[in-house]
């Protein structure tokens, strides 16, 4: 069973709770699709041969994704400790569960693509636009800044993420585009989240929305910088660019935070 | 064998444990099982029940709270990823021990107060000093007292319990086998992954020596409330559970655990037997990381 993320936003918030804040929902929602999957692909998917070019984009934009699944395995599992119920750090650790994983398969398919020590490598390989944004999240963890963590982390971050792998699926490689298919099921729970979280937030507390509109306004360059690094490196065509970033602000505009 | 990346892989994990173990269940029992009637029916059985779940809930949140905060402070992808899988376990822990509380009727508006009622001092005092090695993102202190100290506790007391519920009480028992097998990971992460990183750095083996030998005495402290207060509770379960066999009830039979019939004991021989195998766990555990046990002093 797997929700989209329009059936979880037509749910009640009581509703919403009960079903998607657990271990339970949890293991219903992944087993789906990682049954018989070790590593997020199909054993029977086949290796595909790549030239050396189209190789070596792929390993600098896998290793971009490397970094946003970090930054959200370090963001995630550092909000679990000032997350405001019970519910809610459930929720989380599962999407540190979830991070952890998109973490490993990354490196895996870096490892097939005959990258030596991909975890040692992947950050100095890495869109410089990102690890300045990850830098920018980690410090609303540390300051313990729920409302700015859980936007930067499960909206933003998540949505520029979702966006990037939609839309690298298009050009993507049978066994790239099978493992990013299994993370953009996740990515559809933790947007979800974070969007549910925090519409109702702002139902009770508008004046937050203008706190919200700052962060946006401080991040959202670095977002769209990534966007356009990727975008080249997946061989995106130039009239379709503009796509990733609609995708990414379909999310945003969902909270009625326009600039 | 399994080499030390690969078990602390998420794929590992998923296999193992949601994959494995725990298919089939919910909350980490057979669908549709319950508590049985005497536990139920009886209030000062089911009080104690309550009591000693919220134990469980405690030492589960303190869990949560500290595997979560290390993966920040682990040094390597793997550590990194092997506490992502314990902050799920630990999580699904607390899930599950809190659906145990409502099983046993406690209202969800009266969940925390519940808790803050019957929460131990002793035991909340322990997570505390261990949260602080966690906050100071302290990664080698944090998963000796998480890993070795914490984990070492649930997994000899899970043992116990789940002795004890074998036979009259198979939904509770499920449950703990369950985290019985997650806890055993953890141990074992604990011992492989920390052992390498203290002969890095020796000069941290006082200091961490210190915080055992602090989370050890409010440990022991938390078993003889426990086991001290519960005598009557005690009488009344197995008066209980023998008034429910007498009625085609499962019949209880005698369970030796480490050496004690549990189905038979006094509440001290209890204690006694528990804290044993918990120390003595400890001993053998801290010495294959290079630590010494340090003994408290007794409650």
């Amino acid at each position: 069973m797997t929700l989209e993320a329009g059936e979880l936003h037509e749910r009640d918030h009581e509703g919403f709770l009960s079903e998607v804040h657990s271990f339970e929902f949890w293991f219903q929602s992944v087993e789906g699709y990682l049954h018989g999957h070790p590593h997020g692909v199909s054993p029977s998917t086949p290796f595909p041969e790549l030239a050396p070019d189209r190789r070596a984009a792929l390993v600098a934009t896998l290793s971009t994704y490397c970094v946003g699944e970090l930054t959200a395995l370090e963001g995630a599992s550092g909000m679990i400790g000032f997350a405001p119920n019970r519910a809610t750090k459930i929720f989380l650790a599962t999407q540190v569960a979830d991070e952890a994983r998109h973490l490993e398969v990354l490196l895996h398919r870096l490892a097939e693509l005959g990258v030596e020590d991909a975890e040692a490598g992947f950050e100095a390989r890495a869109n410089r636009h990102l690890m300045a944004f990850r830098e920018r999240l980690l410090a609303y963890v540390v300051e313990k800044d729920w409302l700015a963590a859980l936007f930067a982390q499960n909206v933003i971050l998540e949505a520029m993420e979702f966006a990037a792998f939609q839309t690298h699926l298009r050009t993507a490689d049978a066994r790239t585009a099978e493992l990013l298919g299994g993370v953009l099921k996740d990515e559809r729970r933790h947007i979800g989240f974070g969007e549910n979280a925090l519409g109702r937030h702002l139902a009770s507390h508008p004046d937050d929305r203008r706190r919200l509109r700052e962060v946006r306004q401080s991040l959202e360059p670095l977002v769209f910088a990534t966007f356009e690094d990727a975008a080249l490196q997946v061989g995106l065509p130039a009239a379709e660019r503009p796509e990733i970033a609609r995708l990414y602000l379909d999310s945003v505009a969902r909270l009625g935070l326009g600039t | 064998m399994l080499d030390a990346r690969t078990a602390y892989s998420i794929q590992y994990w998923l296999e193992s444990c949601p994959q494995g173990y725990l298919l089939h269940t919910e909350f980490g029992h057979e669908r549709g099982a319950r508590e049985p009637g005497f536990v139920l029916e009886n209030p000062v059985v089911r009080e104690e029940a309550i009591g000693t779940t919220v134990q469980l809930v405690v030492g589960e949140r303190a869990a949560l709270a500290a595997s979560s905060g290390l993966i920040n402070a682990a040094p390597d992808a793997a550590s990194k990823a092997f506490l992502a899988t314990q902050t799920l376990d630990e999580a699904r822990h607390v899930e599950i021990f809190t659906q145990r509380l409502f099983d046993l009727g406690v209202k969800r508006d009266e969940l925390e107060s519940t808790i803050a009622h019957h929460a131990n001092p002793h035991l909340v005092r322990f997570a505390e000093i261990l949260l602080e090695k966690v906050d100071k993102k302290d990664f080698v202190a944090g998963v000796v007292g998480q890993n070795i100290v914490l984990e070492g506790l649930a997994f000899s007391t899970f043992e116990m319990m789940q002795a004890a519920n074998r036979d009259t009480n198979p939904k509770f028992a499920r449950t703990l086998s369950g985290t019985i097998a997650d806890e055993r990971r953890h141990v074992g992460f604990g011992e492989n992954r920390i052992g390498s990183l203290l002969r890095e750095q020796p000069g941290k083996k006082p200091e961490i020596e210190r915080m055992q030998k602090d989370m050890a005495y409010h440990m022991l402290a938390t078993l003889a409330d426990r086991f001290r207060g519960q005598s009557a509770a005690m009488q009344e379960a197995r008066r209980a559970i023998e008034e429910q066999a007498s009625h085609g009830g499962p019949t209880p039979r005698s369970h030796v655990w480490h050496g004690t019939d549990l189905s038979k004991a006094e509440p001290r021989e209890m204690e006694a037997v528990l804290a044993e195998t918990v120390l003595k766990e400890f001993k053998t555990r801290l010495a294959r990381i290079g630590l010494d046990y340090q003994s408290p002093e007794r409650p």
